[in-house]
């Protein structure tokens, strides 16, 4: 899976998570540029990305996660792509 | 040893004087010394056994998942679940067996039993209990993750455990983003010390002539609440509000002050939280250390539990995806809010006040959101408006004022009777006939609390539209800087509660 590919599925789960269509993602996207992405949202944000993409994200990497750009990189390392 | 008084101030002048003399790479060992002296001489004596115990079972926990390689999954989470247990173990017994106890005998005493069914137990309480226990279980759990490098050195672990100035009343430290810097050398910066004085005394300002006035007032009134119906009850919880405010802010400004005389940033706590528009909002800038703790620690790993993984997908079948989503993120809140009260401490009144209160009015907010927008549209009232702003203000300011009449009370019991004295009595002519002067102040000491609470709002708001006040001071022109510096001590100097023949209290934190 390319980096394009993941940011793809990822745009959808966004879009899905947030319920706005508008929202597209990129590597220095963080919870600042998206209004809804609060603490509590944040959890069920990684709970879906973990649904789509079939992975799992430790607790170490939802607490330092810090743009979209780490949980891209973390979705590659983990799918062997 | 309060950190408001003059033997303090001797004791940390020799210490920052020492601290720039001696070698640097000594530097942490000198505050480690110093912890210790502190911790012996705060009353707390030979109680100093206790932080030592958990700091040494963490430093075990630490080396023991250093040595365990990720693969062995069942090892490194037995050794997780081990050092947590001695820890929480600890602060259980020491903090809330009582609680346990009074529930128990209470329940009792419901169904017709006159006599205790069991006593309670009297333990002598180390202080910072709850603060050091939940910076050493972060730092073991971030270990756990691989988030955070292991400390191979037992005294620089044990620094970071009982750090004196933050051992008092927190903040509850994060080793990974703060751990480090106790132990880098610091040369003397002239500025950043000069800043940490200044923050010191923006504190002293904060405790020794607002806190400690206020207190008075409030004392008086929920000594004796059956005196003091209606506008009164209003009065002393509005007062109460600003006095833990100011009392707990205030010793983090001390705290940080000191901290940052030495060279050592530590994480802010608050960020002007009764300017918050909604009870969420108002924990995300009060007592922020505990929020972030709370989050990352329970509420986190409680969502990713496979109980509320099931019950989340279970929930959004019946009742849709965002509603289901949403009643299995409250319920997930309902065991954080609990936690936060009973972390505050072994009463129900700490439970209800700071914890599920707050749980019921974050989940009324969220499901009240979607009504007061449509509402809001079809009156044509702007949401985004400065008027609208203010409304939320002083009504997350209400609501967090009925939490903190719970929290004050002596009891549940008692805070129910005053807010039923609040509202049955409507006497609201006592706040401009005088009456307010039998509350133990005289009209001067009213006035000087007036003064500087204006002054408290006035750096509030400059605080929050435009940041670092003390930035704001640095850049003007040096009389003015002086001037404003010699000001703030001298209204210290004068104004300030403190003396021979007058002890000013323990910070309200002080005690969890």
């Amino acid at each position: 899976m390319s980096r394009d590919e993941v940011y793809e599925r990822l745009n959808e789960v966004f879009r899905d998570v947030f319920d706005d269509e508008s929202i597209t993602v990129n590597d220095a996207t963080t919870s600042d540029d998206i209004e809804d992405w609060d603490s509590l949202e944040h959890i069920n944000l990684i709970a879906a990305v973990e649904q789509e993409f079939g992975i799992k994200f430790n607790m170490g990497q939802v607490v330092t996660m810090k743009n979209v750009g780490e949980m891209a990189d973390i979705i590659l390392a983990q799918t062997g792509a | 040893m309060g950190i408001t008084s003059f033997y303090f101030l001797c004791f940390f002048s020799i210490i920052l004087l020492l601290y720039y003399i001696i070698p640097r790479k000594c530097q942490w060992g000198l505050l480690l010394l110093c912890s210790a002296a502190y911790y012996l001489v705060s009353g707390s004596g030979l109680l100093i056994l206790y932080p030592i115990v958990s700091v040494t079972a963490c430093y075990i926990g630490i080396r023991l998942l250093e040595a365990a390689p990720p693969e062995l999954v069942r090892r490194r989470r037995a050794v997780l679940v081990g050092t947590v247990l001695v820890n929480i173990g600890i602060l259980v017994v020491l903090k809330y067996v009582n609680f346990g106890i009074y529930t128990i005998d209470g329940i009792a005493a419901l169904f017709g039993s006159r006599r205790p069914l069991i006593e309670s137990v009297d333990f002598l309480v180390p202080l910072g209990v709850s603060f050091y226990t939940f910076s050493l279980l972060g730092y073991v759990i971030d270990v756990y993750y691989g988030i955070a490098a292991p400390q191979q050195n037992y005294l620089k672990l044990m620094l970071y455990g009982l750090y004196f100035p933050a051992v008092i009343s927190g903040p509850i430290l994060k080793y990974r983003e703060h751990g480090e810097q106790f132990f880098e050398p610091h040369p003397f910066d002239y500025v950043r010390v000069t800043r940490g004085l200044q923050r010191m005394l923006w504190g002293f300002f904060k405790k020794l002539v607002i806190a400690e006035r206020l207190g008075t007032m409030v004392d008086t009134v929920y000594g004796g609440y059956a005196d003091y119906p209606g506008a009164f009850i209003w009065f002393a919880t509005v007062c109460y509000a600003f006095q833990l405010y100011t009392d707990f802010s205030g010793c983090m400004d001390i705290v940080l002050g000191i901290s940052e005389s030495f060279g050592i940033l530590l994480p802010e706590n608050f960020r002007t939280p009764f300017l918050s528009r909604s009870v969420a909002e108002y924990w995300r800038r009060w007592h922020i250390t505990l929020g972030v703790w709370m989050k990352e620690y329970v509420f986190y790993p409680v969502l990713r539990t496979r109980f509320f993984t099931d019950l989340n997908r279970r929930w959004k079948e019946r009742f849709g995806r965002k509603r289901g989503k949403q009643y299995a993120t409250f319920a997930a809140m309902f065991l954080l809010w609990l936690t936060v009260g009973i972390w505050h401490g072994g009463d129900w009144k700490f439970v209800i006040g700071s914890g599920l209160l707050h749980w019921f009015y974050i989940v009324m907010e969220e499901l009240l959101a979607p009504p007061c927008a449509r509402l809001m549209e079809r009156w044509h009232i702007n949401a985004g408006g400065r008027p609208v702003g203010v409304v939320r203000i002083v009504r997350t300011f209400f609501l967090v004022c009925i939490g903190d009449l719970f929290f004050r009370a002596a009891s549940v019991g008692d805070a129910f009777a005053m807010l039923k004295g609040a509202v049955t009595v409507w006497n609201p002519h006592i706040l401009w006939d005088g009456s307010l002067l039998g509350l133990g102040l005289d009209a001067g000491e009213l006035v000087i609390a007036a003064g500087a609470l204006l002054l408290l709002c006035g750096i509030s708001l400059m605080q929050d539209r435009k940041g670092s006040v003390r930035e704001l001071i640095a850049a003007r022109a040096l009389p003015i800087r002086w001037a404003v510096w010699y000001a703030l001590i001298f209204a210290v100097i004068l104004f300030g509660c403190y003396g021979p023949g007058y002890s000013a209290g323990e910070f309200i934190y002080q005690g969890f």
